[in-house]
This record gives structure tokens, C-alpha cells and sequence, in this order.
């Protein structure tokens, strides 16, 4: 069939081929996939990540389109689900203050516009992909009015999604369609912080960065750190498991999590372990008694709930409060970037620095050279920055000349291209980690595992380092169309997925078919976590050919080395139809059987995590 | 041409500083607290490092001269690490604060003259325009003064002429000032700005060289007697510090819900006729 096509006319069928596959079934349909997917011949491959929804904005009086809405929501019993309605609206006003509620149900004033533009803020995830349809944004400031706000949607259908900073990467808190969107921005209390445990108590709205300058102040760090900090929020972070850099040193949520608040999607109030607040709970809940114990950093009684919460991504309830335990903030802070020519040096440096290093160890980021050059691309070209000077010095790049890595063609790059890792202690004695630091890099430079090394001397140059790791993500977001994606893999295997995909799109018969490509690499090495993103240079429209040829590239190239598709980001509305690839089907069910528990109607956070048909079967088994 | 340049070592830019007021003029805490090269003083090492590397000459010497306790030596490892030649420590007492508190510019500056004049043939003296925990910015000035030899301040760009002069341009309210220094047998001295580079960060070939550079470590007390000075003289503070405290906390902001009561608020403030 394809033996006389000329590239052009391949691409074209094969462009055709996948939208007529798309159309000929409902335009929100979702792909069935079988083992056998996996190993497709090159660039017949079906999409994983599912088609934008073609619904009208904000009119979900279209029978069609609620027909596709609901289908999208899953479980048949769902098709009683509803949007909220005036009368809904008069509720909610009766519970919240005006300015708690951003809304375009009653289209009678005339301050539509900022409303509207409001509600787009909500509509969307930052990085654009991912557009809903809500009509409502409900911002509570208690727990009392989150759980009146959950019960009276749970009594009459009305689908939720709650809200933290809006900065995942997995459109989790995205509203698929109509969903009431439940923001915890106004629930951002820092109450306390034990001095000599550590845990600190804190709403779920609280930004992250608030909660390291409170802790901080009190000589204390929080646990968890992200590029995102200064948006991010508390219960969405506890929601998704984020990970974050300091996930080596000190561990992830499930350790650092002491006890939750959570709202149930049927209004009941769960305290798991929970330390008295500054107002009295007990007044404040319907079940007032039923509340007792205090929150310790030990406490085997019963089954731990709350961890089905922390990753739970919204759709078990929504997290209101949190108690953390915060360790000693560390006093002495070293940071280096490392130069290394190959993998296996670089798997030198971290056997090393384990060694080494041992307990003071705090971070050991790796970047390659992709990545590093698009983010200097991204710089002022004059390079006045700290960060500008640094990495021309790290890059050998000439002053003011752009090299964007490109995989077909270009003499300039240094190959192999080199590795790049920045490497930070944290401890309670400067002299001691100096000394430390000092035999640990002078044994790896005379050893020549590391061909240069930048050591940062005071703050400020710490922050460049650490600046240069934080723009990754961003520098590469911006350089073109991003497909990302987040993998867990062995150590030693880190860098062969994207190693191989590089070499399948810069083939002859790549080249013709797709435009060029970088594949970046960056992530938390001790961890095994790759963040591999491939993007298209000055393109920032999404290729569906490329998207479905590098998903199965990645996405089996991964599973073929039995690592996980999504290490931290999680699974939002971007992969879940995944999940039942990639999970037994016994494990599958308990999930499906878990979500069915806690949300009977299935109100919270609909769509999302799990995929969209699996309720729709069991509700018909379950007959 | 020998280059001297005085390092200070002082609590991290970045740091929060906490005040005990309990403490008198000791307030400012700095037990374990983290403490890094003064940023002035970086730029003057990385100025010094570059007049060196534009004439490539083996004779060139950068030495770094530092204040303080055993822990400056870190500091000068610093230094050394950046591409300074050799350093000096003249070491003080762990608890002789460099602050405003005990050691002070007056005293600097005639420590350092007598390093100048015991290293011989010193060509130009770089330092930082002012520590950022004094703010004073008085020891380049009063060292020149004791030397009698030419100054500039705040310069945002350092050249060499050939006949051994300094081509500075000053960064003042006015504008840009060019000042020529000539040196004949005293030293130059001139102190940098924030403009003037960005200083470099120690590589591991420089780090690994400066291991084995010198560094000369001698006792203040030692020191004073060398130079026949009088240890009083030059520890006595000739300002004394009064009290210590933090800048009262910003108030603060209060959300208001609509228009017209952000007006009233501001009427009751009396800022709105």
C-alpha cells in the first residue's frame, strides 16, 4: 500500500486514516487500547491522549452535546448528573458572601464581562491545553460551607472539581464540561507549628511558598519543594503526591503527611488525625462528638485513610486542612553544577555523592545539554544575567550565538552532547560539609568522572544554579509545542528512552514525515524520575501525527522497562484511558470499587484519574 | 604589578538577619549563621583576576588579604578558587566582631597600610565600596588617605594604561566621571561598584590550584606588633554603637469588597477630600 507514496501523499493518508478512525465513532470518544497497540508499525499509532471536546461554551442545553458530556463523565447512573442551576445559585448565595462567587448563570447584569473573563481563568490549565466549560466558581473560606457546598451537589448531581494553584500538568483541575468549580484560594490559614515535633497546621489553600517563609521564620523547612512554589497550593500538591526535588532527602507526602482534613463527596467531614484548630470543630460539624484525638507523628489505630487521599487527585473528597511535619531547617547550604561527558559518569557521581555526601545529601538534579541550550536560548542574547554568563560558560556556547539543538543537522554541538548536574547538601555544620563537599569533588575531578565543576560560593549564586533547574520547564515550553511526559525508570536505563527516540525521529523516514524535534531531558535522578519532553522548535501548534508517534514511542519504550508513565504529575484527564493498559484488572477493580464507596454519584471530580467507561461497566454488572 | 585586594567576610546576603534586642549593640545574630565573601569584595577579586588575565603576565600577583576569625580562611580559599595568587589572614579572636561593633574602618585601614607597605611594590589596592553589614564605605577612602596616594570610588570600569596608570570611571549622581590615577610609588587605590562585573564561579581546575597556593596566617596580636601600632588603637571603635533593632514590620493591606467601600476607606484615612 505504501510503496509508491511520495512522503507528502504518506503523511497525508495517514493524517486521513486517523480522523476518519476519529469521526466515524462519537467525536468524545475514547480509544479502546490492547497490548497489541504497542508495538504498531511506525506512525500508525492511535492517540492516548484524548481529543478537545467539541461542545458549545457554556450551553449545555444542547441535548447532544449533554448526551457526550455525560458520556465523558462515565457511569450510566451519571446521567442524572446536572449543571447548577439559578435556584442552585440562590442556595449557594445563601451560604457564601458575594464576592465568593464568580458566575454567569444569571445573565441578567451587566457586569458580564468581568465575570466572563474570571471564569475563563478557571476554565483553563496554564499550559493551555485544556479548556472546560463551567459556569460557576464557588471560593469557601471554612471547611463548614466546602461541606455544605459538597452536600447539596451531592444531593442533587451537580459534578465538582475542586481547585488548588491550577499549576498541574495533567488538566486535573481543568472542568471537563459544566463541573462547579470548588477553588480553595480564600482557605489559606497557616495556623501552627509545633516547635518541637515539627507539624505544622495549615488550610489546604495555602501557597506553597507561604508555608516555607512561615516555617522558615520558626527555624523549621518544609518538606516538599517545587518549581511552582510561588503558586501552588497546598491540597493540590497533597492531592497529586507531588514529588518535587527534596523527595530523596526527605521523603515524599505519604511520609510527611501527619493528618488530614477531608470533605467526603457526600458532605460528612472526615478528621484523620488532626490537631485541634484555633475555633472549635465540634460546634462547627453536624456530627459534633464525633470528633476526638489529636494529631501524632504515631498513631496505628485503625486503617490509615488518609493516604487514599494524598493522590487521590480530587476524586475522593477534598482535602481542607493538613497537618505536616516539618523537620529542623538545615543552616549550612552547598550547591555545584557538574560536568560530565557520559551516563555512566554521571552514575559515578551519584553513587559517589550517596557515599559521600551521605546524609547531607539534599538534591541531585540532572540536566542535559538540549535542554540547557534552549534554556540560554531564552535569555537575553548579550547575556547580561547570572544565569546567562554561567551557562555560556557551561555550554561552550560563543557569546550571542543561538544553538538550538537540532537533531538532523549542525556542526556547533559538542557530541556526545554532555550532562549536567547540580548537586546541593543541606546540613547543621558548614565546616563539615565544606570539607565534605571539598574530598567529594576532588576525588571525582582527579578521577576524571566530572570534566568541570561550577561551585556556588554565596546565596545568590546558589539561587542562579538553582534558577538554571527551575527554567527547564518553562525555557522549553516557550522554545515550541511541548509533548511531555514524566516517567519513572531504573537508574541505570535514565536516559536510554530518550536516547531512543532521538534516534527514531532523526531516521530518514522520520524526517520526512515530521517536523524537527528536540528531545529535552531533565528530572530528579536519585529518584529515577526522567521528565522527558520533546518539542518542535518555533512550532507551537500540536503535530496529531508527531503527538501519536512519539506516545508510542515513549509510552512503550517505557512500559517495555517496566517504569511508570507517570511518576509525579499524575493522571488528570490526560491519562487515564492508560490506566487500565498498565493495571491489573484485579487491581483495577478495587479502585473502581474504592471511587464507587466514597462517591456513589459520582459528583467528584468526574472524568478524571480513573477512565470514563469504567464505572458504565460496573453500574451495569452491578445490576 | 601586584594587586592587593582586601576580602571581608560577612553574614550571607541572603540571609534574614535576626535581631535579638536583648542583646544591646551585639543584637544582630551570627551563631550559625551563614557567612560568605562580601559581595563588593567579589567583584573587586574578579577585577583584580581580569586586570591580571589582559596582560598575561607571569610576574602579575593578585593577593587576597583578609580580617578576621579561622573561618576567613574559607573565604580566601574562596578567593584563591576565583584565581587569586596567595593570601593573607590576619586572624582575630573568635569573638572580635568586624560588624561596626569592635574592628572598624579606622582600624582596617592602618592594618592594611602596614600591609602595604611591609609586601612592597604594591601597584593597586581593589576593594569593595562598602561591607554590607556596616555599610560604611570608609576603608578604601581612609587607606588612601593614610597612603597619600590617589583614589577613585565606585568605579563601574577599570583600565591599564601602559605607563602604569588607571583609567576609572565613576558611577555618580551627576553621571559618568573618568579619573586617570597615576602611580608612582604608592599604590592606586580604587573601590568597585556593583556594575563594575559579574564575578566568576570557582571551576574545579582553579579550585583544585588553589589548594596549593599559600596562605600566610598571622595573629592580629602579631601583626600590630610587626607594624608597631597599638593593639588598643586599632580595636578601639571610634563610633560606639547605640541600639540595634528592626525596621517595624509593614502593616498590613486590607481587602475591601466593592468600590465605594475602597472610597470610604479612604476618606476615613483622610487621603480622599
Amino acid at each position: 500500500m505504501m510503496k509508491k507514496c511520495t512522503s507528502s501523499n504518506l503523511r497525508r493518508k495517514l493524517t486521513e486514516c486517523i480522523f476518519v478512525r476519529r469521526h466515524a465513532t462519537e467525536s468524545a470518544c475514547v480509544w479502546r487500547l490492547s497490548p497489541k497497540n504497542l508495538s504498531l508499525p511506525r506512525g500508525m499509532s492511535q492517540s492516548w491522549h484524548r481529543p478537545h471536546p467539541h461542545c458549545s461554551p457554556r450551553s449545555s442545553s444542547c441535548r447532544a452535546d449533554k448526551q457526550q458530556i455525560t458520556r465523558r463523565f462515565g457511569s450510566s447512573s451519571l446521567t442524572s448528573l446536572r449543571p447548577p442551576t439559578k435556584r442552585d445559585l440562590a442556595h449557594f448565595r445563601s451560604i457564601l458572601a458575594p464576592h465568593q462567587i464568580i458566575t454567569t448563570l444569571d445573565d441578567n447584569n451587566n457586569n458580564d464581562n468581568d465575570d466572563d473573563d474570571e471564569l475563563d481563568s478557571y476554565n483553563r490549565d496554564w499550559t493551555n491545553r485544556y479548556q472546560g466549560h463551567s459556569a460557576l466558581v464557588l471560593r469557601p473560606q471554612t471547611t463548614q460551607q466546602v461541606s455544605s457546598i459538597v452536600a447539596h451537589c451531592h444531593q442533587h448531581r451537580i459534578p465538582l472539581v475542586p481547585r488548588g494553584g491550577n499549576t498541574g500538568l495533567c488538566g486535573g483541575s481543568t472542568p471537563l464540561s459544566y463541573e462547579v468549580v470548588l477553588s480553595l484560594e480564600f482557605m489559606k490559614d497557616v495556623y501552627s507549628i509545633e516547635p518541637s515535633s515539627g507539624i505544622l497546621h495549615a488550610q489546604a489553600g495555602c501557597t506553597l511558598h507561604d508555608l516555607h517563609e512561615y516555617a522558615s521564620q520558626r527555624g523549621h523547612l518544609f518538606p516538599l519543594d517545587i518549581g511552582s512554589k510561588g503558586t501552588c497550593q497546598i491540597g493540590g500538591n497533597v492531592s497529586t503526591n507531588a514529588g518535587g526535588q527534596y523527595y530523596y532527602r526527605w521523603g515524599g507526602l505519604h511520609g510527611n503527611v501527619v493528618g488530614l482534613e477531608v470533605v467526603l463527596p457526600d458532605g460528612r467531614v472526615l478528621r484523620l488525625n488532626m490537631p485541634r484548630g484555633p475555633r472549635d470543630f465540634a460546634d462547627t460539624m453536624d456530627n459534633a462528638g464525633s470528633f476526638r484525638g489529636g494529631c501524632h507523628r504515631k498513631d496505628n489505630t485503625g486503617y490509615d485513610l488518609k493516604h487514599l487521599f494524598i493522590g487521590a487527585e480530587g476524586t475522593l473528597g477534598v482535602i481542607t486542612e493538613l497537618a505536616v511535619a516539618c523537620p529542623p531547617l538545615p543552616t549550612s547550604k552547598h550547591v555545584v553544577m557538574l560536568v560530565c561527558e557520559s551516563y555512566s559518569a554521571v552514575l559515578e557521581v551519584l553513587a559517589h555523592a550517596k557515599q559521600e555526601l551521605g546524609e547531607i545529601l539534599s538534591a541531585i538534579e540532572l540536566m542535559d545539554w538540549q535542554t540547557l541550550s534552549l534554556v540560554r536560548n531564552s535569555l537575553p542574547v548579550a547575556g547580561g544575567t547570572g544565569e546567562a554568563l554561567l551557562l555560556d560558560q557551561m555550554l561552550h556556547t560563543n557569546h550571542g550565538i543561538n544553538t538550538v539543538y537540532s537533531p538532523s543537522y549542525s556542526q556547533s554541538i559538542p557530541t556526545p552532547t554532555p550532562l549536567y548536574l547540580l548537586v546541593e547538601t543541606q546540613g547543621s555544620n558548614s565546616e563539615h560539609d565544606a570539607s565534605k563537599m571539598d574530598s567529594f569533588l576532588t576525588r571525582l575531578y582527579e578521577a576524571s568522572t566530572i570534566s568541570n565543576g561550577f561551585l556556588a560560593a554565596d546565596s545568590k549564586r546558589m539561587h542562579t544554579l538553582w534558577n538554571i533547574r527551575e527554567a527547564c520547564n518553562p525555557a522549553v515550553s516557550r522554545s515550541g509545542y511541548v509533548y511531555k511526559y514524566d516517567v519513572s525508570l531504573p537508574i541505570e536505563e535514565y536516559m536510554d528512552v530518550a536516547n531512543e527516540v532521538k534516534e527514531r525521529l532523526s531516521s530518514r523516514g522520520a524526517l520526512d514525515l515530521f517536523p524537527e524535534t528536540a528531545v529535552c531531558v531533565w528530572g530528579h535522578l536519585a529518584d529515577g524520575n526522567a521528565h522527558i519532553n520533546v518539542v518542535t522548535p518555533g512550532i507551537f501548534r500540536k503535530d496529531e501525527l508527531l503527538a501519536s508517534h512519539v506516545d508510542e514511542l515513549v509510552y512503550g519504550s517505557v512500559l517495555r522497562r517496566r517504569g511508570s508513565i507517570s511518576a509525579e504529575h499524575g493522571i488528570g484527564q490526560s491519562k487515564n484511558e492508560i490506566l487500565r493498559q498498565i493495571k491489573d484488572a484485579s487491581v483495577m477493580d478495587v479502585m473502581v470499587q474504592l471511587k464507587q464507596l466514597f462517591d456513589p454519584h459520582g459528583i467528584m471530580n468526574p472524568g478524571k484519574v480513573l477512565p470514563t467507561d469504567t464505572l458504565l461497566r460496573n453500574h451495569d454488572q452491578s445490576k | 604589578m601586584k594587586i592587593l585586594v582586601p576580602i571581608k567576610r560577612v553574614i550571607d546576603y541572603a540571609i534574614k538577619i535576626r535581631v535579638d534586642p536583648s542583646k544591646g549593640p551585639h543584637a544582630v545574630q551570627q551563631a550559625n549563621v551563614k557567612m560568605s565573601m562580601n559581595p563588593f569584595c567579589e567583584i573587586a577579586v574578579e577585577e583584580a583576576i581580569r586586570l591580571k588575565e589582559a596582560k598575561q603576565n607571569k610576574d602579575d600577583e593578585v593577593v587576597a588579604v583578609s580580617i578576621g576569625p579561622k573561618q576567613c580562611s574559607e573565604t580566601i580559599r574562596t578567593a584563591l578558587a576565583m584565581g587569586a595568587d596567595r593570601g593573607i589572614h590576619i586572624e582575630t579572636k573568635g569573638d572580635v566582631r568586624g560588624d561596626y561593633i569592635d574592628l572598624q574602618p579606622w582600624g582596617i585601614a592602618n592594618l592594611l597600610k602596614g600591609v602595604v607597605e611591609k609586601e612592597d611594590k604594591v601597584d593597586l589596592v581593589l576593594l569593595g565600596k562598602q561591607s554590607i553589614d556596616s555599610d560604611c564605605g570608609q576603608t578604601g577612602p581612609l587607606l588612601a588617605g593614610l597612603l597619600n596616594a590617589p583614589q577613585a570610588t565606585f568605579a563601574a570600569k577599570v583600565t591599564r594604561g601602559d605607563d602604569g596608570s588607571f583609567v576609572v570611571d565613576r558611577e555618580t549622581d551627576a553621571g559618568t566621571e573618568t579619573i586617570k590615577l597615576k602611580t608612582a610609588n604608592v599604590p592606586a587605590v580604587i573601590t568597585c561598584d556593583l556594575r563594575l562585573n559579574t564575578p566568576r564561579y570557582p571551576t574545579m581546575p582553579n579550585i583544585m590550584k588553589a589548594k596549593k597556593k599559600s596562605v600566610q596566617v598571622i595573629s592580629l596580636e602579631d601583626m600590630v606588633k610587626e607594624l608597631g601600632l597599638n593593639l588598643d588603637d586599632v580595636l578601639k571603635p571610634r563610633n560606639q554603637v547605640v541600639e540595634v533593632y528592626e525596621p517595624p514590620p509593614r502593616k498590613e493591606g486590607e481587602f475591601v469588597e466593592s468600590v465605594d467601600a475602597l472610597v470610604g476607606k479612604l476618606k476615613e484615612k483622610g487621603l480622599v477630600g
